[in-house]
């Protein structure tokens, strides 16, 4: 049986499911690549990456949170053209390597004030899967359908 | 006059060359958006400390500061990819109704400076019209954020022949 899903039935639920999630993924992505912007001493030096990151966890999870909720929202209107797509693939593996990285070794890293090297390392992984994200979000709409076994 | 210097911008050398390159405008789209969330954290985070609902441990003046070289840095990357993509299709977004409105919130951005710079965000101690700063910020950027993501939902006809033949394509199939 062929139940139609209520987020497709206005055209506007797409768009504004679509604002909230740049918005609240910009955010989060943002907060986190701020501790990485301290962790490689180029901005913020006023306090340690580890005291940033507490006052800015909140606001990072909460608009991870967002993100990943309006995301599956976005989802549901058409999962056939997603998952079936090599740059939502690709986007998704970045998001949980990101996330599982950001809330284990990221962590303890910012939080243990570690090495100078260490911190940097970190820091630039943690842009780069992030970036990822973000690349392969984008991409969904340009890369032809199908994962291309065809 | 406008739509002439758009026309004049994308035929220059360097947006024939994005124009004809293959994902040139995608990669660009997707510097612009990773760009805008290092910019949106530092405005936002900005304001939510002004609010006082995020970032308490440092005062609002220290915030201010140290926030406003990664601002600058940041708007700088977002404008510059922006503009690459704009000079892409310049004559097409100049018939954009959201392109016109996002230049248009762009200016209310300025005024919003005009009036708060010298006033909350360059003040040691003033917390009058601090939240109403703040607020206002907010919902100017939300609004660029709408009006953004609307560009790339209409294709408006594009009148002059030279660039219609380059952007058939993209025009959706009910309308071909």
């Amino acid at each position: 049986m062929f139940i139609e899903n209520p987020l497709n039935t206005s055209e506007w639920t797409f768009p504004i499911l679509e604002v909230l999630h740049i918005s609240s993924f910009a955010i989060a992505i943002g907060t986190v690549a701020l501790v990485d912007f301290r962790l490689l001493g180029l901005a913020l030096r006023e306090q340690t990456a580890g005291q940033l990151t507490r006052d800015t966890s909140a606001a990072t999870l909460i608009s991870l949170s967002v993100a990943l909720f309006s995301g599956l929202l976005l989802y549901s209107t058409d999962p056939d053209k997603f998952y079936l797509n090599v740059s939502f693939l690709f986007k998704i593996t970045c998001l949980l390597l990101a996330i599982l990285f950001h809330y284990t070794i990221h962590r303890r890293v910012v939080l243990s004030d570690s090495s100078m090297a260490l911190g940097r390392l970190v820091a630039v992984v943690s842009i780069a899967l992030w970036v990822g994200v973000v690349f392969g979000g984008i991409f969904i709409e340009f890369v032809k359908p199908g994962l291309g076994f065809d | 006059m406008l739509l002439s210097l758009a026309i004049w911008l994308q035929n220059t050398g360097l947006f024939r060359f994005l124009r004809e390159s293959d994902h040139g405008y995608e990669i660009l789209l997707a510097l612009h958006v990773s760009s805008i969330a290092l910019f949106a954290a530092t405005v936002v985070m900005t304001d939510l400390r002004l609010l006082g609902w995020a970032l308490r441990g440092p005062t609002i003046q220290s915030v201010v500061k140290q926030m406003r070289v990664p601002k600058r840095i940041g708007f700088l990357c977002v404008a510059t990819f922006g503009f690459l993509m704009f000079g892409i299709k310049a004559e097409e977004y100049y018939y954009n109704v959201f392109f016109r409105t996002k230049v248009l919130l762009f200016l209310l951005v300025a005024v919003h400076a005009l009036i708060f710079r010298p006033r909350v965000y360059n003040r040691a101690a003033a917390f009058s019209g601090v939240k109403l700063a703040a607020g206002c910020s907010l919902v100017l950027w939300l609004a660029i954020v709408c009006a953004g993501r609307g560009i790339g939902y209409i294709h408006p006809p594009v009148f002059s022949h030279h660039f219609t033949m380059q952007i058939q394509h993209q025009i959706p199939k009910g309308l071909k």
